[in-house]
This record gives structure tokens, sequence and C-alpha cells, in this order.
């Protein structure tokens, strides 16, 4: 590999003292810098400290890398003042040489930016992958020693720096994201770098800091790049909100040369976090992640020039394995701290075969993101392989792991910067846009497990199916998620977003696909051969006080599900087709921490007393746990595209190869459902519609009865009577036994359970009418409208595993 | 016994579905050891709590809506449908209820024996329901009336109830209901 520049122009001014020798170092490179002359080096010697004062204005057109006769080029490279184009950036270093043969420096930058237009990689002409900015001001020291962590010829390092006013920007055809007014604290004591066989190594037993990010801002206006304010109005640019976070870590990394293919970089890396947080602020409200703990190794991370399995040019980023385990000790919400609980996710990501293709984890960067969104902007191709995960959930010290969590894909993300405008036939919207191009993706679940990693396998999924949430999913994804800048008011986002999905296989109930004796056909009940084609539009997601609150302005949705399956998703037998189409206006959900509090299951009471004596089980789940509130306003029809309306078909004629054809069996339509609020209170014309179906659902882990339903052993073998309760055995892990009369020591034992409490309630629901469908004799009514008034239907439910 | 009994075609899957305590099943035997050794796909749950329907009223406060303690009021669920373009409505009143069990079972599992017989002929994948032993209904009641308008607040509102029921107590709800695909989909 080699590296070249070419046209570089770069000035400096030497004011007083000598340049030191890592100055030097940093600006070898240049084919036509001015170097020191030996008269001037002569005085490093007769100075017991040397301070370098210097304007750096440096600027080349091109700096090029190549690997294997591969190039990527950085274009329009320049290193300025970040206020003034045409100044430079003042440095200050003062160099000290210590007793201890140590060198010292002291430095200061101010105002810098580091900026190139674009990237390009060869062989992919008129496209290119973007511009990107970063500006900061920096001060602080560094001593080097010699003697590394090894010994021999090695270096140990002492750094600590403190960077204010920074920005990082990415830019592409003149629209911009940016991280603005980034400051940031760093301490990294004891660093060593030896080089040890062919690799160097560099060891970082501690390294603390704190960062700031003020706002992440959005521009589609070329005048204000690099720029926090609109330079018309002088207002703020919109932002997306703040980050703000702390950690304290140790690392080792080892770089090697050599990449997947001949020439290149082996990245190794293992990391260990002892304490971080990271907290996200929207008009100072705060979600905030905290006590985070872990430690990750990324093991033979290459990172090549090279071609895509497509044959295309790219940055080549191949990885052997990420392994690691992240615990959040707590998710807060607003300003009274109020806490969802915690979340432990130990993943391995590695090759694996699935559906009988091995996957790798491996990203492509490429220039030209979505084709008609102009000639700037990243393409990745990427395949990625989670081998396995578990991630956990922890509320008020109670567990629930979502287990065996894999997941594979491979295709196209695209990354744009783009502006509200139709461009090339294609529609955008303002924001960072995530396009999806031929991805084919899914995941799994094993199951669930409640309490510990040894419980009992077991669903409860089933229970989440309100929000749209799958065991199991696989499909071929293509769209985009534009992100915007601005909430509902102020900071926040706001999303514009066209999914469209083919082949999708999504399970309802899945059972586990390894039941510990290798892998089986996950059997359940699948929805297979589905279409899935969803619109939203000004759907704004901000913080709050109250929790995380989504309004979406308009959304709808067709999903066509060729067959409901029961069995495997390849051939289980089929219900037949249902189609559900959706449409929404002004809906909105609210997710807040705090879970179901104190709940009266299998009987009315609000207190413990008057719940015992309806005969029920009073049940104080504590302050943590999630609640999701929706409130989900169904629209009247506006077109066949636009409504709601479920539609389910059998009896279908079949193809040449035995597939069942849609549109030629017998077909049920309910059409056009729609809430309202019971009449026209606010004289329109129409009926009001603003209270729609209002669903909340708190999710807790929590202690339950398990009452036997049969003599004799269960699943697991143990033996016991109808009626008996299963109480758990505390001190072996997974065991349990069952008990005739529980007393209160073993009702303090009963098993625990995924707790969801969820209430619906709507004032209206209308179905216009329900039709047959004949496929050549078209729609017979048989049902002239229903409306369904006043219903508040509450679930307690709480899922075990079946023993 | 004969598994056959209980196939049901898709046609009528929405009608059983609201038959859950149909005695589809009542004259099978309970599952030996030997069927639930073939029992693949264990995973599924196990539910303990309670379902209610308008336990303390609806979300409407209007002239004949309102909360349970609201004597002059209807606190239940409505539901009104017709089958002629300007007939009149045919009304489930007053639904109200709770519901409470323990142990209702849901999973997918595939039958190939057991059944005396019939299991290894039916070899299928079915989803069951394994129904609680008890329910304890408590207050449950609906109303089946005729009515001139959709909504009781509609001007002309007329309703003649046909008759009304109430339960209160345990119902023994035993055995498994079994949904599978059947016919041509």
């Amino acid at each position: 590999m080699y590296m070249t520049i070419t046209t570089a122009r770069s000035h400096h001014w030497s004011r007083r003292g000598m340049v030191a020798p890592i100055l030097l170092l940093a600006l070898a490179a240049r084919a036509d810098m001015e170097q020191l002359d030996d008269l001037a080096l002569s005085q490093v010697q007769a100075q017991s400290g040397i301070t370098l004062e210097m304007e750096l204005s440096m600027a080349a057109d091109r700096l090029s890398y190549y690997d294997d006769g591969q190039g990527v080029h950085l274009e329009g490279l320049r290193v300025g003042s970040a206020s003034d184009s045409d100044q430079g950036a003042f440095h200050r270093i003062k160099v000290d040489v210590g007793t201890d043969a140590s060198l010292n420096l002291e430095y200061l930058v101010e105002d810098r930016r580091v900026e190139f237009a674009d990237i390009r990689l060869a062989g992919a002409p008129g496209v290119g992958i973007g511009g990107f900015f970063f500006d900061q001001s920096l001060a602080g020291t560094l001593s080097i020693r010699q003697d590394g962590g090894v010994g021999g010829n090695g270096y140990t390092f002492d750094s600590a720096y403190t960077m204010t006013g920074g920005r990082l920007g990415y830019q592409t055809n003149g629209n911009t994201v940016f991280l603005d007014d980034v400051t940031m604290d760093v301490e990294a004591l004891g660093v060593t770098l030896d080089l040890v066989g062919s690799t160097l190594e560099i060891n970082s037993p501690r390294v603390t800091g704190n960062w700031r990010v003020g706002a992440m801002r959005y521009s589609s206006d070329p005048a204000s790049y690099g720029r926090s304010t609109n330079p018309t109005t002088g207002l703020p640019l919109p932002s997306y909100g703040g980050l703000q976070g702390s950690y304290e870590m140790s690392s080792w990394t080892g770089i090697t040369a050599g990449g997947r293919s001949g020439e290149g970089l082996r990245l190794d890396h293992e990391a260990t976090i002892y304490t971080a947080s990271f907290i996200y602020l929207d008009d100072d409200s705060a979600l905030a992640f905290r006590d985070i703990t872990g430690e990750y190794r990324i093991h033979d991370l290459r990172v090549d020039v090279d071609q895509d399995w497509s044959g295309r040019p790219a940055v080549a980023l191949t990885l052997g394995k990420l392994e690691g385990n992240l615990n959040i000790g707590a998710i807060e919400v607003g300003s009274s701290g109020a806490s969802f609980g915690s979340v432990n996710l130990n993943f391995l990501l590695e090759d694996q075969v699935f559906n009988g293709r091995t996957y790798r984890n491996a990203v492509y960067l490429q220039g030209g993101g979505h084709p008609d969104a102009g000639p700037q902007g990243l393409r990745l191709a990427a395949e990625w392989s989670l081998r396995l995960a578990d991630l956990s959930y922890t509320e008020d010290g109670n567990r629930i792991i979502f287990s065996g969590l894999q997941s594979w894909g491979r295709g196209d993300v695209t990354v744009n910067v783009t502006r509200n405008e139709v461009r090339n036939g294609t529609r955008f919207y303002d924001g960072l846009r995530i396009g999806f191009d031929g991805l084919e993706a899914g995941y799994r679940i094993n199951g669930l497990r409640v309490g510990s990693d040894d419980a009992q396998l077991q669903g409860g999924t089933e229970l989440l199916l309100a929000l749209g949430f799958y065991p199991a999913y696989e499909f071929e994804l293509d769209g985009h998620v534009t992100l915007g800048a601005g909430g509902a008011s102020g900071e926040g986002l706001t999303v514009n977003s066209d999914i469209q999905i083919r082949n999708g296989k999504a399970a309802v109930i899945a059972a586990p696909y390894n039941e510990g004796v290798g892998e089986i056909p996950q059997k359940g009940l699948w929805l297979t051969e589905m279409t899935y084609d969803g619109h939203i539009r000004d759907m704004t997601l901000d913080v709050t006080d109250g929790g995380l609150a989504i309004e979406t302005g308009e959304a709808w949705s067709t999903m066509d599900i060729g067959n409901v399956r029961v069995g495997t998703k390849e051939d289980g037998a089929s219900f037949g087709r249902v189609q559900l189409q959706k449409y929404e206006l002004g809906s909105t959900t609210l997710v807040k921490p705090g879970g179901a509090g104190d709940v009266c299951v299998g009987a009315t009471g609000s207190s413990a007393s008057a719940c015992g004596a309806a005969g029920g089980q009073w049940e104080e789940r504590g302050s943590e746990g999630v609640t999701i509130a929706m409130k989900n306003i169904l629209a009247r029809g506006e077109s066949n595209n636009k409504k709601n309306a479920i539609l389910w078909e059998n009896n279908r004629g079949v193809d040449g190869r035995g597939q069942p054809i849609n549109n030629t069996g017998m077909g049920l339509l309910v059409d056009d459902i729609h809430t309202s609020d019971g009449g026209d209170f606010n004289g329109s014309g129409v009926d009001d519609n603003t209270y729609g179906i209002r669903t909340d659902l708190s999710v807790d882990v929590y202690q339950t009865r398990v009452i036997k339903k049969t003599n004799g052993p269960d699943s697991q073998g143990i033996v016991g009577n109808r009626g008996d309760e299963k109480i758990m055995m505390p001190g072996n892990p997974g065991g349990y036994r069952y008990v005739s009369a529980p007393g209160p020591g073993d009702v303090a034992n009963r098993p625990l359970g995924f707790a969801v409490k969820a209430e619906t309630r709507f004032k209206e629901l209308s179905i216009n009418n329900i039709d047959l469908v004949h496929p050549t004799g078209g729609h017979q009514t048989v049902v002239y409208g229903a409306k369904l008034q006043n219903f508040d239907i509450r679930a307690n439910l709480t899922a075990t595993p079946i023993p | 016994m004969n598994l056959s009994r209980v196939y049901l075609n898709p046609a009528v899957l929405a009608a059983m579905l609201s038959l859950a305590s149909y005695p589809v099943h009542a004259e099978m035997a309970p599952l030996g050891d030997e069927a639930l050794a073939n029992v693949s796909g264990q995973g599924g749950i196990y539910l303990s709590g309670d379902i209610s329907i308008n336990d303390v009223g609806g979300p409407i406060e209007n002239s004949y809506f309102g909360r349970c303690d609201e004597s002059d009021k209807k606190c239940g669920a409505r539901f009104a449908y017709r089958l002629r373009e300007d007939g009149g409505w045919l009304v489930l009143d007053e639904i109200k209820g709770l519901f409470a069990f323990e142990g209702l079972t849901l999973r997918v599992r595939k039958i190939d024996s057991g059944f005396e017989g019939d299991g290894e002929l039916f070899d299928r994948d079915v989803i069951e329901l394994g129904l609680p032993d008890t329910v304890r209904f408590t207050d449950v009641q609906f109303k089946l009336a005729a009515s001139s308008t959709a909504r009781p607040t509609d001007p002309g509102f007329m309703q003649t109830d046909i008759f009304a029921v109430q339960m209160q107590g345990d119902v023994i709800m035993q055995g498994n209901l079994l949904v599978f695909p059947d016919g041509n989909p």
C-alpha cells in the first residue's frame, strides 16, 4: 500500500522557538513543505523549553491511498481556520524535555477545521461518498518516554486534553448533518506503544473522559455549511437534540499489515468499560442510559480497498469475530429520573449458516447513495451474521431474557442527506435518509426465559402483538426512513418513511428453533408469502418529561399475507390469504417508565383488602417496568389504498407450481373500519374522531399462580396432583415442586412470569359493510354496517412456561 | 373417540373462535405420557390472570352511557349490526363482566400419535388452546335487543330487549381447543 498527495499547498509561520520533532513527523508527508535548516535545529539542544506558535493552513486537491493497486481518494482536503476559510488555524506548542528524558508537549489549537469535499473510489466514476468536516479547539498535554509495556524499544504516553467548539459534519449534494458545539475532556495515562512481532500494539490501561454534543443539526442550505445558524435569519439550524456522556475504560489494540486479500490492514481490539453514561437531550428533557459497563473483543477486522460481492469497488471492512457484553444499569427518562429498569446484552457476531447460506460480517463502503439523490452519498453493501445474543431486561430486580436471538442479512443500505424535493422522479424529505435496496434479512429468538438463564424456555411475545412484535421474521426490504431535525416542538426527530417488504415470513407464535439438541424447523403460526407496503408522513419523536412521545401525521399500509400457516413457514397448512389495510391520521404513542404498579388480578378492587375480599390477588409490581400508551385514530376510507379493511380469501385457484393465485377464491371483506367519538360535537358536519382506540400496555416481570391441570408427572417429570400450585425452589435454579396447600413461605416463591396488563378502550368503532367477494360475481353485501360502542377491555395476563 | 369430529373448515373459523367454551373436545382423553413425548415445539405459554369488559364502565359519558355506579346509565358495551340496507339493528347491549382463570395455555404442536390411533393418521400441526380447568365469572352479562338506530343517542331511538343473560360463579372448562387449517386455502 502507498499514499500520494497531489497539488498540495501549505503555509506556516514559526514565531518563536523551534518546530518540535513531533510536528515534523506529522508534516513530513508534504512534498513542498519548508524544512527547518540545520542552524535552527541546532538551537533545539540549546534550550530547555521551546515554544512554537504558528498559523497552519494546508490544502491538497487529492490524497490517495492504494491497496493492491486499487485506490480511494480524499478530494478537496483543507486544514485551516474553521471560521475563516482564508485563514490558518492557530497552533502553539511548548516542548520540554524532562529529567527522565521524557518529551513533554503542551499544546493549544484554536478554531481548526479539517475538511475534505468528497471521497471517491477508483473505478466508480461520477459518484462519491460525500464530504466531511471536523472543527475543534484543543488544549492539552502529551508526555512521551521510551520503554513501552513489554520492554525493549517501545514508548509510553500520557495524554490529557480538552476539546471545545467541536463540529463533525457530513455533507451530500449540498445538504448537511453535523454534531455541533462538541466539548470533550480526555485523560489517557500510561498508554504504551510496542512492536511485538509484526504487530503494533497499543495498550491503554485507563482512559477517562466526558463529552457533550450541544446539538445535532441539519441544513439544506449550502450557504450555512459549517455554521450553527441560518445565515439569513441568524436563527439556530434545526436540531435533532443533544448528547452527553462520560466513560472510564481500558483497551488494547493491535495493528498488523495485511488485508483480507493482499495488502491492507488488520485490527484487533479489546476493551473493558468500567463505567459509562450516554444521555440524549431533547429541549432539556433527558433519555439517560446510566451505569453502563461491559467488554468487547474485535478479532481480525481487516481493512482493504477491494470489491464487494457484486464486483463494485469499495473500502472493505471484513470481520472475523466480535463478541462481548454490555450492561446498562438504568434507563431513565424525564426530570424525575423515573427508570425503565436495566438492560443486558451478550452478543457474538461470527460467520454462521442460516437457511443454508453462510453469512459473514462485512461492510463495503461505496460512493453514490440513492441514485436519484445526486452524485454524493454513501452506499453500504452490508452482510451480517449475529450468531447468538441474549437480551435481558431487569425491572424491580426481576429479569426476563429474550434468549437465543439471531439475525442475518445481506444487501445495500444507502445514506444521503436530502432535502424536501422531487428529484429525478423520486420524492425526498428533509433529513438524513437511510435507504434499503434489496436487503434480505431475518431474525429469530429461541424463546423467553424468565428469572434466570437456566429457566425453562417459554413463549410470551404473543402478548406484545399489539406492538407489532414478531418472535421471528424474514423479509426482503426496500424503501427508506428519513430522519428530519426537529420534533413536535423544538428539538427532536421528524420521520418520513416508505417501506416495501417482499417474501415476508413472520411468526405470530413461534416454538423454539433449538430445544437443546440442535436446530429444528421452527414451528408456529406464520404469516408467509407476505408483502407489505407502508408509508409514514410527519411522524415526530420527542423525549418529554413523561416519556418518549411519538405523534404520527398520516400513516397507511397494506399487508398482504399470501398464507397464514400452522406448522413450519415453508410447508405448514394454510388458512388462506389475509389482507390487512390500515389508514391512520393523528395517532400517538407514549412510551413511559413504570409498569402496571398495583394490580388486582382476578377481581376488582383498588386496595389489597378490597381486592382480596372480592376473591382477587393483589400484586405490587413495583415502580420500574414499561408502559406504552397508544392512541390509534382509524380514519374513514379515502381511497382503495387509504382505508382500514380486512380481507380473508380462500378456496383459490392454483398456478402451474401448485401455488394459490390471489383474487381467484372466495373472499370475506370487512370494509372501511373507522373510529369516531360517537357524533358531530364540533359542528363540522362529520363525526369527530379524536378519541380513537386507546391502548395502555404495561410490561412487568412478576410472580404468578400456576396451577397443575392434571394428576401425575408434568412435561419436566415433576409429580403433582391436579390443583396443586407450582412453587419454585430457592437455591435450585429452575427447580420447582407442587404444593397442595401453599403457606406464606411458598407463596413468596411463586414462579416469575412475563406480566402484561393491557387496557383497550374506544368510544365507537364502525364497520361500513361486510361483503362476500366472488372472483367473477363481484361483491355481495351481507352486513350493512356494524357499530361497537363504549368498550373498555382490560386484561391482566402473566405468561409462564407450560409445566 | 374420533378426532375427525373436531376438524374445522376455515369457513367456520370465525364462528369457532367465538366459541371458546364450546365443548368440541369434551369427549377427548387427556394426552398420555407417550403423546407428550412426541410433542415437538416446547415453549408456548401458560397464562394466568383475568380479562374484563367494562368492569367499571366504558369511555362514553352521555345521556345513555355512564359509569357502573351511575344507576340511571348503562355502563356496558354495545354492539349493533344490521343485515338489510335500510333495516333495523340487532344489538348486543350492556355487555360487561370479568373472567378470571389460571392455566389457559397456547402453543403450536404436532399431533402424530395418541387419540387411540387417530393421531397417527392425523399427523398435522395444530394451534392448541389448553382450556383452564376453572374460569371464574364475575357479573358477566349481556342483553340481546332489536333497535331502530345504531346509536342509542340517535333521534328516534327505540329498542326492544329480547332477552338478557347474567352469569356468576365458576365454570368448568376442560380439554384443549385445537385449531388448524383444512380445505383449500
